[in-house]
């Protein structure tokens, strides 16, 4: 990260390497599709770039990163509420059902599919816990909140994700 | 799986699975494009200085610029309070104005650590002037509570705003999300400012007066520095 703040082109392109799969999951954990997933992964690259001379380099990378990508998800989660918003007010277009129901997940054995039940907050927390692999101290601050309202979140999120993992159950059998 | 996971099971669960899930491909395009983006202002950067120090910077400012309105606007109404109702007062607008600069100096560096949520921080500091007032200074009712209150407001905005404007700038390097608690952040800071010199000038010190007068404005450019950061928000997102 010094490297590339130092505008090395092997640094940006080794960075861009390691990191872009997992900000590719996490936008893809969000409910949307491979190509919004991407589009989201440019624009995040880009806030990224932008907002260099912020990184320091006594700080940890992820939580820095994750916290860029946090924002570029909800701006755009936020543009396209109201594009959608204002599409209604034209043509009272249906909504498109970003909540998927639980039979969803039954059908589609995939822990995208299963993280996509959560609320957001929730989903940002189990992925970076779990997908990512951050600690609780790093997801609190890519978060902005504290290292005990991230253990609140992953325990809400335990508990729907049982209650999503006990309805597939009961719905399978 | 079992009904009756406990978060440790799950935690472990769901760590294997996504362990098992093929990492997500980057497409060479995709890759290409992102580089395309960003290599032509690929230019050396020099780091923000550390939060300690983004944080004496906007404590500088709030000291000399509160020391220096003190000394332009005079000291009438610190003549008219006793020790104990100065030192109270001092203690929670320099206290409320070390903890919003704090939150404002880690609102500018993504993914900072966050000892304290600034709402909490701006909800304790307003019930703590709220206390110190109520309980310290003297609650004799003024028929002239109107008169004697505007050019306080006046005054309060005059300084606010432009500190707001000031605080804004300094922090303008900084990755500064458009939300409204940066509005509020940055409007608390401002308004803790204003209030000091504001204490020092007036010489109505009553409850009354200050609750309406100097609180009231105060928590008016506060809330209107969170509507302007949330609305803007819709503006600020191309």
């Amino acid at each position: 990260m010094t490297r590339y703040q130092s505008a090395d082109p092997a640094a940006l392109d080794d960075l861009v390497g390691r990191v872009s799969p997992l900000l590719l999951r996490y936008f893809g954990a969000s409910r949307v599709g491979r190509s919004d997933a991407e589009d989201l992964l440019q624009e995040c690259w880009i806030r990224i770039h932008r907002s260099r001379h912020t990184y320091r380099s006594s700080e940890p990378v992820m939580p820095w990163i994750y916290a860029i990508a946090r924002h570029t998800r909800l701006d755009a989660y936020r543009k396209r509420r109201r594009r959608e918003s204002r599409e209604v007010l034209v043509a009272a277009v249906p909504e498109t059902g970003h909540q998927p129901n639980a039979d969803a997940l039954m059908e589609q054995d995939s822990l995208d599919r299963l993280l996509a039940s959560l609320p957001e907050a929730q989903r940002d927390v189990i992925v970076m816990l779990k997908v990512t692999g951050m600690s609780l101290e790093e997801v609190a601050r890519a978060t902005s909140s504290t290292v005990g309202a991230v253990k609140q979140k992953a325990h809400r999120a335990y508990a729907a994700l049982r209650r999503a993992l006990g309805k597939d159950g009961n719905d399978a059998g | 799986m079992p009904d009756k996971l406990n978060d440790a099971d799950l935690a472990r669960q769901l760590e294997s699975w996504a362990a098992s899930e093929p990492a997500a491909e980057l497409s060479p395009e995709i890759r290409q494009k992102i580089r395309g983006a960003l290599s032509p202002s690929l230019a050396p950067v020099t780091p923000l200085p550390s939060q300690g120090w983004l944080i004496l910077r906007f404590l500088a400012v709030f000291v000399l610029c509160a020391g220096g309105l003190i000394a332009i606007l005079g000291k009438t109404g610190f003549r008219l309070m006793t020790g104990f109702q100065m030192g109270a007062m001092a203690a929670i607008l320099v206290g409320a104005g070390i903890l919003l600069s704090r939150a404002l100096a880690s609102k500018m560096i993504p993914g900072s650590r966050q000892a304290l949520a600034p709402t909490l921080v701006l909800a304790v500091s307003g019930l703590g002037v709220i206390g110190v007032t109520a309980l310290l200074f003297p609650w004799r009712a003024s028929s002239d509570l109107v008169p004697e209150g505007w050019p306080c407001a006046v005054l309060e905005l005059m300084i606010a705003v432009p500190a707001t404007v000031v605080f804004g700038l300094l922090a303008r390097r900084g990755v500064l999300y458009s939300t409204a608690g940066l509005g509020a952040i940055l409007t608390g800071l401002a308004v803790c400012l204003a209030l000091i010199p504001l204490q020092s000038q007036c010489m109505f010190q009553r409850a009354p007066h200050l609750l309406l007068w100097h609180l009231g404005t105060g928590m008016l450019v506060v809330g209107l520095g969170a509507l302007i950061g949330w609305r803007g928000r819709d503006f600020w997102i191309p």
